[in-house]
């Protein structure tokens, strides 16, 4: 767990609405430890327009792609979850599957470019927990990112929230 | 702010369903771009039927049970496509209006949610039902409209994509459709089956003088209503991307000669 106790965000400190918590590996930066350059994870969370998250893990390159909080609400209840093939290397804009709700499917699209490492079996057999807990449980892939700087082109939490609110 | 008003067009002649797909692409990555380079993208909506089809939605067509379905179904003579709009199976022929509306959601702020999108379609359908044939649709657990608890009228399916919307809803008008619909168990609800309009009207009014295109004005106001948006036909005598893709299809439509009436087999 040392990675984890190291943990740090940068923005753990906003607002806690439920709608944009932070991952839930975030634990608080101990006091008396000293950290060192060399296990340090920064864990970045970024938004795309079309209300995708893509949590970044810098130690690991592996960014947890997401639907939004706003997203699901917006869609109301998900029956059923399409997900890209592990393996599959996807473009930042690729469409790497889809959501569906009552009588409409929304794509999904890469957030960033790189390699679907694991895709959430999960949502399989319980499509709703896109519902229950779209940015924690309800992930949808895991990639192996290949280009992080392509991170720094996405929203931050205070721009998607502005986003949400005006959308222009 | 005032929302830049919906441009409609209703083909006369019924169209291949690929056409249909073809055209949507068309105007979707036309608006895509346009919204992107410009900002000036325009919202569209078609009304047209199509030649028969059956169509399965994005959740279908992984198993095998599925894909011999599908063989079984091009024996009737219908075409069959699997789509990427959500619902399941369904059917669409003559005597059928389909509604594919092409907007982007993202106009009003905040953008319109793909949930409050299908609320006014279902809105927009039973309103014109009532309000056009005095026909009161009964409310259901489903998405699509009932004229009683086993007799489903007309349905919805849509796709979105960057806020932007194709596929949309199917009317049934005459009872043409029916037989076909027989063949499938549609929207897999199992024990609800096909109905129309024609026999649905109250007994002083005619079947026979139900049609199709006696639909389509009360569908566009009602559309409006119900959007909160100004109406207007698109001329396709104007140049344009989307005015030559509808022209396109205008002049595929025409040259199809008949369908079948009925399922083949």
């Amino acid at each position: 767990m040392p990675a984890m106790m190291f943990a740090a965000i940068r923005h753990a400190s906003r607002s806690g609405t439920s709608a944009l918590r932070a991952a839930p590996r975030v634990a608080p930066v101990a006091r008396g430890f000293r950290p060192t350059p060399f296990n340090r994870t920064l864990i970045t969370k970024k938004y795309t327009e079309d209300h995708e998250a893509v949590i970044y893990d810098d130690q690991t390159k592996i960014g947890t792609v997401t639907i939004t909080d706003y997203a699901q609400s917006s869609l109301g209840d998900v029956v059923y979850v399409e997900l890209p093939q592990t393996g599959t290397e996807i473009e930042k804009g690729d469409q790497i599957g889809a959501v569906e709700s009552v009588k409409a499917a929304s794509d999904i699209f890469a957030p960033v470019s790189g390699t679907v490492e694991q895709i959430n079996e999960t949502l399989n057999d319980q499509p709703g927990l896109l519902n229950k807990s779209p940015e924690e449980k309800g992930w949808l892939c895991k990639i192996k990112v290949s280009n992080p700087s392509e991170l720094d082109e996405l929203m931050t939490e205070e721009e998607y929230k502005k986003h949400c609110e005006s959308d222009h | 702010m005032r929302l830049p008003p919906i441009y409609y067009h209703w083909f006369r002649e019924p169209l291949p369903y690929m056409q249909g797909l073809r055209l949507q692409e068309s105007v979707h990555r036309h608006q895509l771009l346009e919204r992107k380079t410009t900002g000036d993208h325009r919202d569209y909506l078609f009304f047209l039927e199509h030649r028969p089809v059956y169509t399965f939605g994005r959740r279908q067509g992984n198993d095998s049970e599925e894909a011999m379905e599908m063989m079984r179904l091009r024996a009737t003579g219908a075409d069959v496509v699997l789509t990427l709009r959500g619902g399941q199976t369904t059917f669409h022929g003559p005597g059928q209006i389909v509604g594919y509306p092409l907007l982007d959601l993202g106009r009003t702020s905040p953008p319109m949610g793909i949930r409050d999108y299908i609320c006014r379609m279902q809105k927009l359908l039973k309103a014109h039902l009532a309000e056009e044939h005095d026909i009161q649709p009964v409310p259901s657990e489903h998405t699509g409209v009932f004229l009683d608890e086993h007799t489903k009228v007309a349905s919805i399916g849509v796709q979105v994509r960057h806020r932007l919307t194709t596929h949309g809803f199917a009317l049934n008008v005459t009872a043409e459709p029916l037989s076909w619909f027989n063949k499938v168990v549609a929207c897999g609800l199992e024990d609800v089956k096909a109905g129309c309009i024609a026999n649905a009207v109250k007994p002083d009014v005619s079947p026979d003088s139900i049609s199709v295109s006696k639909e389509i004005p009360g569908l566009v106001a009602r559309f409006g209503r119900l959007y909160e948006r100004e109406m207007l036909p698109l001329d396709i005598a104007e140049l344009g991307q989307v005015e030559d893709v509808v022209r396109e299809a205008e002049y595929v439509s025409r040259t199809q000669g008949p369908w079948h009436r009925t399922p083949v087999f």
